[in-house]
Order: C-alpha cells, then sequence, then structure tokens
C-alpha cells in the first residue's frame, strides 16, 4: 500500500489535471491529494516527466505555481487544423516587447524600452490585450512600477511547458544580463 | 561625406522588417514606409550590413552612416528623441576618435558623457533579444499547446429544484398592476429665453410708472433659468444707464427705476 502510494498520487493527478477547466495551484493540488506541498510537486513534475519520456499526446504544463495538461506541442500544428485556430501574427516589436519580458520576468515597461530604446507602452498594452503578459505585481522601487510577466496563453501559443523551456539566450547576452540586469528582490516561484 | 573612413560609408539598402504609415502632405494621406523603430535597430543594422563585428567595431566608424540615414530616411516620429540622442552620443564618440592627441577632461562623476562601452552593451543586449525574439517569432503558433476547453458540465449549473407554480402566477399578476409607464413627449424642446426679450420685458413693466420691484417680475418667472436672465436683463440695462437699480438690504426688494430721460414703450 505504502509502495504503491506515489503511482496512484500521480495517476489522480492526471486525472484532476484532465478535468479541471483551470490551472491549478499547487496548494490546490496538495491538499486534495492529501501530501504536503512538496511531495505534490515533486509528483507533478515527475508525471510531467513521464508524459514527455513516452511521447504521449499530453503535456503537464507548469508556470506561476499552477499546473494545467495540455496537448503537446507536436501535435500542435495538427490539432490547430482542427481547431480551426488561426490568430493573427505578431508584429516584431510585440516579438521583441515580449522577448523582453519572457527573459526577463519579471520585469516593468521601463525595462522593456531600456533593452529596445524605443516607447514601448502602445505594445505592451496590445500584448495585454491578447493575454500573453498581466501584471503580476510592483516593483519596491521610487513608483512602484508595474512588473510584467508571461501568461500561460504565452505559454500555449508558443507550444512551451514553462518558461525555462525557452530557447536560450546567445551566450554574449547571458554574461550581459548578469551586468545590466537590476537588483531585485528573488521573485518566490511557488515554494 | 564623410572624407576619414571612405571603406564603406556608401548609403546601404535599408530593410527594415517594420512598416510604419508616414503621412504626406496633409491630406490624411499615408504611405506606408519601411522605417526603423527605434535606434539601436537601426544602429544594429548599420553594423550589421556592413558585417562589422559588434563586439569590437568603434561605434564612431557608423557615426557617419547613422546620421545619413537619419536625414534621408523617415524614422518612426514617436521615437525621434531616441535616434537624436543616440546620433549625438555617436557624434560625440567620433569627435573623440578625430582629436586622439588631445584627450577630452573626464567628465565629473555623474556626468551623461556617452560611453562607448555602455552603448555596446545596449546594442548587444538588444541584439540578444532580437534574436531570441525572432526564434519566438518562428515559434509563434507553430506547434500550439492547448487546454481542454471548458465543457457545458463545466458551467454553472442551473438549479435543478423545481419552481412552484404559485411563484410565476404571483410574479405575473405583480408585473400586471404595475401600471403602464406615461410616455414620454415626443421630443425635448428647450425654451430659449434671451436678455433681449427679458429686457422688453422689463422695459414693458416700467413703461407703467417707471418703477418697479424687480422680484414681483421674477415671481412671474416660470423657470430658474428665466429668472437668471430675467436679473441678468436687469444688469444690463443698469450698465447701459437706462435703469438705475437700488436696494437697501441684503435679501430686501430691489427697486428698479426707469432713467430720466429714458422712455419706455
Amino acid at each position: 500500500m505504502e509502495r504503491d502510494q506515489p503511482a496512484d498520487l500521480g495517476a489522480f493527478f492526471e486525472a484532476l489535471l484532465f478535468i479541471a477547466e483551470r490551472p491549478l495551484t499547487t496548494p490546490e493540488l496538495a491538499e486534495l491529494g492529501s501530501v504536503p506541498r512538496l511531495q505534490a510537486e515533486a509528483e507533478l513534475s515527475a508525471l510531467a516527466e513521464r508524459l514527455e519520456e513516452d511521447e504521449r499526446g499530453l503535456r503537464v504544463q507548469h508556470h506561476d505555481g499552477a499546473w494545467q495538461l495540455v496537448t503537446a506541442p507536436e501535435v500542435g500544428a495538427r490539432l490547430a487544423t482542427y481547431a480551426a485556430r488561426e490568430e493573427a501574427r505578431l508584429s516584431s516589436a510585440a516579438l521583441e516587447a515580449l522577448a523582453v519580458i519572457a527573459y526577463r520576468q519579471p520585469c516593468t515597461r521601463g525595462d522593456v524600452e531600456r533593452v529596445r530604446g524605443v516607447d514601448s507602452d502602445y505594445v505592451i498594452r496590445s500584448l495585454m490585450h491578447r493575454r500573453l503578459v498581466v501584471e503580476v505585481g510592483r516593483r519596491d522601487t521610487p513608483g512602484r512600477p508595474v512588473l510584467f510577466g508571461t501568461t500561460f496563453s504565452f505559454l500555449e501559443r508558443f507550444g512551451l511547458t514553462s518558461i525555462d523551456d525557452l530557447p536560450p539566450l546567445s551566450s554574449d547576452a547571458a554574461q550581459l544580463t548578469a551586468l545590466t540586469e537590476p537588483a531585485e528582490p528573488a521573485v518566490a516561484d511557488g515554494e | 561625406m564623410p572624407m576619414t573612413h571612405p571603406e564603406g560609408m556608401q548609403p546601404i539598402p535599408v530593410e527594415p522588417e517594420g512598416a510604419v504609415a508616414v503621412p504626406v502632405g496633409d491630406s490624411g494621406f499615408t504611405l506606408a514606409l519601411p522605417v526603423f523603430e527605434g535606434p539601436l535597430q537601426l544602429l544594429l543594422h548599420l553594423i550589421e550590413s556592413r558585417q562589422l563585428d559588434v563586439l569590437t567595431v568603434p561605434l564612431a566608424e557608423v557615426a557617419d552612416a547613422y546620421v545619413e540615414h537619419l536625414s534621408r530616411h523617415p524614422v518612426d516620429a514617436a521615437n525621434l528623441s531616441e535616434f537624436v540622442s543616440i546620433a549625438a552620443q555617436l557624434i560625440f564618440l567620433k569627435s573623440k576618435r578625430l582629436l586622439p592627441t588631445e584627450p577630452i577632461p573626464p567628465l565629473p562623476e555623474g556626468g551623461d558623457e556617452p560611453d562607448e562601452e555602455e552603448l555596446r552593451r545596449r546594442i548587444l543586449e538588444y541584439r540578444a533579444l532580437r534574436d531570441a525574439s525572432k526564434v519566438l517569432g518562428a515559434m509563434d503558433g507553430a506547434a500550439p499547446v492547448m487546454r481542454r476547453e471548458p465543457r457545458e458540465a463545466d458551467l454553472p449549473e442551473v438549479p435543478a429544484e423545481p419552481i412552484a407554480v404559485g411563484i410565476l402566477v404571483a410574479a405575473i399578476e405583480a408585473l400586471a398592476a404595475i401600471p403602464e409607464p406615461v410616455a414620454p413627449p415626443p421630443a425635448v424642446v428647450p425654451r430659449e429665453i434671451t436678455i433681449g426679450q427679458q429686457i422688453a420685458v422689463l422695459r414693458q413693466a416700467l413703461s407703467a410708472g417707471g418703477r418697479v420691484l424687480l422680484q414681483t417680475i421674477l415671481a412671474r418667472c416660470g423657470s430658474r433659468t428665466e429668472a437668471a436672465v430675467t436679473f441678468l436683463a436687469a444688469l444690463e440695462l443698469v450698465r447701459r444707464r437706462q435703469v438705475t437699480a437700488e436696494q437697501h438690504d441684503i435679501f430686501g426688494p430691489i427697486v428698479i427705476e426707469a432713467s430720466a430721460g429714458e422712455v419706455m414703450p
């Protein structure tokens, strides 16, 4: 019985995510599974890995402390034909702003403008309108500017299971990030 | 034209990705022209189109091409100040290079002397995120993942308890008991009262005895507006010195009297 518990829990979470009509948070899942939060998280990560390793048609998507079951990106193009979903392409300006927010999140409009060198108020609002980014809080600096982060819709549209899946930035930029990124308090992600 | 850097300073074809509507003349006619949205985009394009290495190229070398581009092509007007600011930095860097024997004394701490390495860092950072945005653009919608759409069963349920017929009857009867609303007048016609009209009214009143109590006329007014306009008419007559007004106490009666020699109709 003890030995079977983890496998049961994984199946339970898989089923739970299947019937849920919205992303479920780690605390919700932990409570429903009657397990500590850390165990729930480990179980969900294991489930995500299993689905990917077995090349199943479903994936577990994880963002901002919440989880949902989605279709695998490998079948996305064919599914899009079935679902007749065709979204308007994003402009290069919108993609630039989205890239800054995705890689630097949470970040402010000022951060986006500093990187792009241009006013980005409009593009950020259009990204918010498309629900690709949302306000996630405010930075504790003068003026308390709004911080933006990406959403589940962003992950869905770009076929990612979490923001850790983003393609890596080119190497010289990775070093630059350390140089130019403003110091900010560490962001608690889940636990 | 530049004399110092003949290697590749000729105008180059410029093909930014974005097209921006540029107004032509003042007739509301616009042309969609490809323009650079920001100075970093332009700067990076100038460097890359010459196949120079962003990491090592002296940025002063592209100053001429940058300024040349600014003077000949439209840029996104909303960000013009950003373009000009970068232009100023490039010209400064170039001037420093042209006068190598005379080092410019460093500005005090906190001064905003353009720093080449800082500008280079910005270009590199921009390039990294621009490249990432191109990768994202290729991924955009290519292999989307989808979540389950909420089914009917997920929608909030309608209460399933049977409803007593009596409740419906009572509801209809209650509705029937409410009187039909009175139809509004077909249109609201504002009644215009002018100072001129009210001057005529005042003159009419004064024609009898040459004196009249303003309050008696105000009392005959049908609305607040009419009273206000009448009062203004009285003030106007006073201003024209056709009448005099007298009031002994605050809120007391105001006596309007025709001035001597004024003939009231």
